[in-house]
């Protein structure tokens, strides 16, 4: 005859489950706050405070789905949040520092200048390349995500796209990658 | 390769430039230490809380609303009787001391009349004395 859990073990049973979610989503957590904010520690924090308001929301969650749909929606609105708290001068990416025009490049190379230039668009187009690279989601799910119109996500991401393609081109010219 | 005409190897950068990072080392169990901390003080914030669930409630909601509408009601009118009162002392106030004004001063008219009523009277009785002697 199975026994009844008592009110500690279901707890324990509750926080291993919780334990559990941390380390399957917390490199998406991470790294969604790590590429917006380009600060480890901040990242961190912030990934910190996402998973404590997880515990205390979890009860509300119905399903593994709904949790990652829920991480990456208040992941983004706590990215926003913070930048505007931290308030640091954005630069555009028109400003965005250019290297020094070398003609070809290596992945790292390629990878750390995307970043950069990434870093430079404002916060909403920002956060749409991320989630769109990183993770992997189409308009659809951005917008859901980020309570946008599927139509402003698909325009942020052709600008986006075609400045990056523009700054890497008249940066590096002719790549091989 | 030119990435104006290749869109699929800008993608493809694009998803190297972001793809996922591991979190740092010992990521979670900083997390489910910080769940616990904040466990141990929750009883206190639980407390609290079923306070304010009180107030969720319509009818307990109406009522605090309507005491304490009550209440700046009786307010309002026990502030306008101590003002009243206020004004009513100091009216009476004013009227004793005019009274006691007009009081003064005709006892002061009085006293000069008698003053004056025995400066007539004094030097001739003082003559009568006199010749009486004589």
């Amino acid at each position: 005859m199975a026994e009844p859990l008592s009110a500690e073990k279901s707890t324990v049973v509750a926080e291993n489950d919780f334990a559990e979610i941390v380390r399957r989503h917390q490199a998406m957590v991470f790294s969604i706050a790590l590429h917006f904010l380009a600060d480890p520690a901040a990242a961190e924090e912030l990934a910190q405070d996402v998973f404590l308001q997880l515990h205390a929301n979890l009860g509300r969650l119905k399903s593994g789905d709904h949790i990652k749909f829920w991480l990456r929606k208040v992941t983004s609105h706590r990215c926003i949040d913070c930048r505007r708290r931290r308030s640091l001068p954005q630069v555009s990416l028109d400003e965005a520092p250019e290297s020094a025009a070398p003609t070809r490049t290596e992945d790292p190379m390629l990878s750390h200048r995307l970043r950069q230039l990434v870093a430079s668009l404002p916060e909403k187009p920002r956060l749409i390349v991320i989630l769109r690279y990183q993770e992997d989601m189409n308009a659809e799910e951005i917008a859901e995500v980020l309570a946008m119109p599927i139509a402003t996500v698909k325009s942020h991401l052709q600008r986006s796209l075609a400045m990056l393609r523009e700054k890497v081109t008249r940066a590096i010219g002719e790549v091989t990658i | 390769m030119n990435f104006d005409k290749d869109t699929n190897r800008m993608e493809e950068a694009l998803k190297n430039a972001f793809r996922r990072r591991e979190a740092p080392e010992g990521f979670a169990d900083r997390v489910l230490s910080r769940v616990t901390e904040r466990s141990s003080d929750k009883p206190m914030v639980l407390r609290h809380q079923s306070w304010l669930r009180l107030f969720s409630q319509p009818l307990v909601r109406w009522a605090a609303a309507t005491g304490v509408c009550a209440a700046l009601v009786a307010g309002g009118i026990y502030y306008r009787n101590v003002q009243r009162e206020h004004a009513e002392g100091e009216a009476a106030k004013q009227q004793l001391v005019l009274a006691l004004r007009i009081a003064g001063s005709k006892l002061q008219l009085a006293k000069s009349k008698v003053q004056q009523v025995n400066a007539d009277h004094i030097p001739a009785d003082q003559t009568e004395s006199q010749e009486e002697k004589e």
